[in-house]
């Protein structure tokens, strides 16, 4: 469908008196992506600027204003998702979840430290001990995270849901985990399989429920890529370390220079093959996934390219890189600065000390509305440059078959869900958008 | 032809869509202004509704800029989506912010969190901390030690090194002929480990496992060695109680909790705020008394005047005024005042004071960081 079009799914030629719109029978509906990168890299700058400002608490609005702004650019069949989500809400449950997490980050942490230096004479066995007790808490917050947005977007006016049911989803991640680790990763895509079931069975719009279907072993293919490129590495690899653990040193090793460059040629490319294959198997999992998604007879298919999305996340990343060098260059330059004014006091200007007093917390407060300014351009630029093109990659190979399906279902209660996403925000968990 | 008077006063008629949050179906409506009434109608096949123009909010942050998203306030779910993004001029309240809600719970969900984190940061964190700084074995807290100076010393400096000791031989053997005499007296639990730091802070600290720092700029300014003695012993007294200990098991709890609120954008900054927050190592009034009164015993024992405690006191309260580095934990003490007093009247009546060290080793001390004026000549060539 074209933009010129009514933007409400099949022009209706006549408004028809009676009846609410019986629209043309349609097979299938289109996903489409309207938000310009401009106006999305003005709305970045202004809320990320305030979120320095206020210390970092404006970022509850901020991110609700983003969100707000990809759902409302993103139309299946002409009509826009909606995000209703409170900034309010999400303060509200951020400060819960630090009412409970404090007391595990303060007590927890500080035992942790005690107990790792009495027996280990280190840190990091505390280190350790803490990241590992917050794995679960990490899965469960991802869960609730979940729940809470999809309970606060709408589509055609009804709202989307996911049941509760997140500490059974943190049991099941850890399971497959463990599974995933002890089988060297083969059984990687069960995990990736049975965990969204997990979710996508408990997931509904309006009153009609979504359900997985598919089995765990289509997956399989989509490791491919990555599978040749760990394959290529280690044809690469093995001669070289095998060389390595039989020379006694160096000067040992006499190879062909030929020989040499081949297997490095070999790492290189496995390298840059296992990246690709990397997002090639989320790219196409999801892929399969969503075409094995089905909803009161609703079927979507997904054609998202994974070279496309390979190639948003390596440009993106460089272009945010050189963005962030700006400032750091800009730092770099203030303290050099500093230091040859500050050796020109030292030495014959000693009346003037409380000139060199100004000086230092001039650069102080430089040097941190430099350090911010790397932080705030980091985020727009992984926004414009990496979040935004891959929602309208998404979004535009999106397709939704059986539209008319749509018209049974009906709108399901608000899930009221109060602590919103605080244990995510407390945790860094999924924080992109 | 007559006008109904309900025709009179519509205005602005325009077509839409209605979504009425009950059946995924965008209807096809008709939209207007009933000047009369100040309501928006909006008339679907089926019926005509009235939203007050006054409660009428365009949703915000729109992408698609064809789309104009109505809601009311007084209805959660029913929208309005107009294809003239323009009709915004006709809706008064269109961009006005919604009111905060939930303020109450706000309020006190805040207020709950602060309180909580205030009670684990001031109340059981230094509780458990002080209990605990007891039970460390000595290997476990010297480690504890190590990793602190390592922070620090990594903190100070702007290079890629962390920033050096000072290691003069005659230096280094000045400095410990004053600890033999000021422990000479008193057997120590814990072996001391004296350092000094090549940096012009003035100042000195103690850090878990009988580590004793002192920066350089605190022997520069120094007029006798005593002063420097007096110092020393001070430190030793919080060695000996083990306050460090008890101060970095503690910022080992705080530090998690307060990066937690704080998040992303600030916790780098808070992270490295907080390290150069233990060199300023505000140990309680209790602790100082006690490392006070610690000092003027030993020095005691040493045949040293206890009152070079407060010349040195007295000394940080004139260089107050002086650039940086004058932030001495002895500093940020409010009560500097009475310090100097009592170490005046620690000294008792006929008391023969010895000299801790000869002129010659003090010079020696003086320039353990090297030759002063070989540091100026390198700071000019810099």
């Amino acid at each position: 469908m074209t933009r010129d079009q009514s933007p409400w799914g099949a022009p209706k030629p006549e408004p028809v008196p009676t009846a609410p719109t019986p629209s043309e029978p349609q097979d299938h509906l289109e996903g489409e992506f309207l938000g310009r990168r401009g106006r999305l890299f003005g709305l970045a700058l202004r809320t990320g600027v305030l979120t320095i400002l206020t210390l970092g608490f404006y970022r509850f609005w901020m991110k609700t204003r983003l969100r707000r702004w990809y759902w409302s650019s993103i139309r299946v069949g002409g009509l826009p998702l909606e995000y209703v989500g409170d900034p309010v809400e999400k303060l509200l449950g951020f400060l819960i979840a630090v009412v409970i997490l404090a007391f595990y980050v303060g007590v927890v942490n500080l035992l942790l430290m005690f107990a790792s230096f009495s027996l280990f004479q280190g840190n990091f066995a505390a280190y350790l001990a803490s990241f590992v007790g917050v794995i679960p808490i990490w899965f469960y917050a991802q869960y609730r995270a979940r729940r809470y947005v999809l309970a606060r977007t709408r589509w055609r006016g009804l709202r989307f849901g996911l049941e509760p049911g997140a500490w059974g989803y943190a049991l099941r991640a850890l399971m497959h985990w463990v599974l995933t680790i002890v089988t060297a990763g083969i059984l990687w895509p069960r995990m990736t399989f049975y965990l969204e079931k997990y979710k996508t069975d408990r997931t509904s719009w309006g009153n009609a429920q979504l359900t997985q279907g598919g089995r765990w072993q289509m997956l399989f293919p989509s490791a491919k890529w990555f599978i040749l490129g760990v394959f290529l590495t280690a044809c690469g690899g093995a001669p070289l370390v095998r060389a390595g653990y039989l020379a006694n040193d160096l000067s040992d090793i006499n190879f062909e220079p030929s020989q040499f460059g081949l297997w490095f040629l070999l790492i290189f490319v496995g390298g840059l093959v296992t990246t690709f294959g990397g997002f090639y198997y989320r790219v196409d999992t999801l892929r399969r996934l969503t075409g094995a998604k089905e909803m009161n007879g609703v079927r979507l298919v997904l054609k998202a390219r994974p070279m496309r999305v390979f190639g948003i996340h390596l440009g993106g990343y460089t272009l945010a890189f050189f963005a962030l060098l700006v400032p750091l260059t800009m730092m770099m330059f203030v303290i050099a600065f500093a230091m040859v004014g500050m050796v020109g006091n030292d030495s014959f200007d000693l009346d003037l000390e409380w000139l060199s007093a100004l000086d230092r917390w001039l650069l102080i407060v430089i040097n941190i509305g430099l350090y911010f300014s790397a932080f705030l351009m980091w985020s727009i630029f992984t926004q414009t440059f990496i979040t935004f093109p891959l929602m309208r990659h998404y979004a535009e190979t999106l397709t939704l078959h059986n539209p008319d399906a749509l018209l049974a279902v009906r709108q399901r209660p608000r899930d009221e869900h109060i602590e919103a996403e605080g244990f995510a925000e407390a945790l860094d968990v999924g924080a992109s958008i | 032809m007559t006008l109904r008077p309900s025709e009179i006063s519509r205005q602005h008629q325009t077509e839409a869509y209605f979504l009425d949050g009950v059946i995924p179906q965008a209807q096809k409506i008709e939209c207007w202004i009933e000047k009369a009434a100040d309501m928006l109608a909006i008339r679907t096949e089926a019926k005509t509704l009235y939203w007050k123009l006054d409660d009428v909010r365009a949703v915000p942050d729109q992408g698609g800029k064809d789309l104009l998203v109505l809601r009311t306030t007084s209805e959660p779910l029913p929208r309005v989506l107009l294809t003239d993004p323009s009709y915004i001029k006709h809706l008064p309240k269109a961009r006005k912010t919604p009111p905060v809600t939930k303020r109450g719970k706000l309020v006190a969900w805040s207020f709950a969190a602060l309180t909580s984190v205030a009670i684990i940061i001031f109340g059981l964190v230094p509780l458990m901390a002080n209990q605990l700084a007891g039970f460390i074995p000595p290997e476990g807290e010297q480690a504890l030690g190590d990793v602190t100076l390592t922070q620090i010393r990594e903190a100070l400096t702007d290079e890629a090194a962390p920033i050096s000791f000072c290691t003069d031989t005659d230096g280094t053997r000045a400095l410990q002929r004053m600890q033999d005499r000021l422990v000479e007296a008193q057997a120590l639990e814990t072996p001391l480990r004296v350092h000094v730091l090549d940096h012009e802070m003035i100042n000195a600290f103690a850090l878990p496992g009988g580590h004793i720092v002192f920066f350089r700029g605190l022997i520069d300014k120094a007029e006798t060695p005593e002063e420097i003695a007096a110092v020393f012993a001070h430190e030793i007294g919080h060695v000996a109680s083990r306050d460090p200990t008890r101060h970095a098991l503690r910022s080992a709890g705080s530090i998690g909790v307060l990066g937690l609120l704080f998040g992303d954008f600030a916790g780098g900054a808070l992270v490295l705020l907080l390290t150069e927050q233990l060199i300023e190592a505000q140990y309680s009034q209790g602790a100082e008394a006690a490392a006070d009164s610690f000092a003027y015993d030993m020095l005691l024992q040493a045949e040293i005047s206890p009152a070079a405690l407060g010349t040195m006191f007295e000394r940080f309260l004139e260089l107050g005024g002086e650039t940086d580095g004058i932030t001495a934990h002895f500093m940020s003490h409010p009560a500097l005042g009475d310090r100097i007093e009592k170490a005046r009247h620690a000294e008792p009546a006929g008391f023969q004071a010895q000299p801790i060290l000869t002129p010659k080793e003090w010079r020696d001390l003086q320039s353990i960081c090297g030759d002063s004026h070989e540091r100026r000549g390198k700071s000019l060539k810099n």
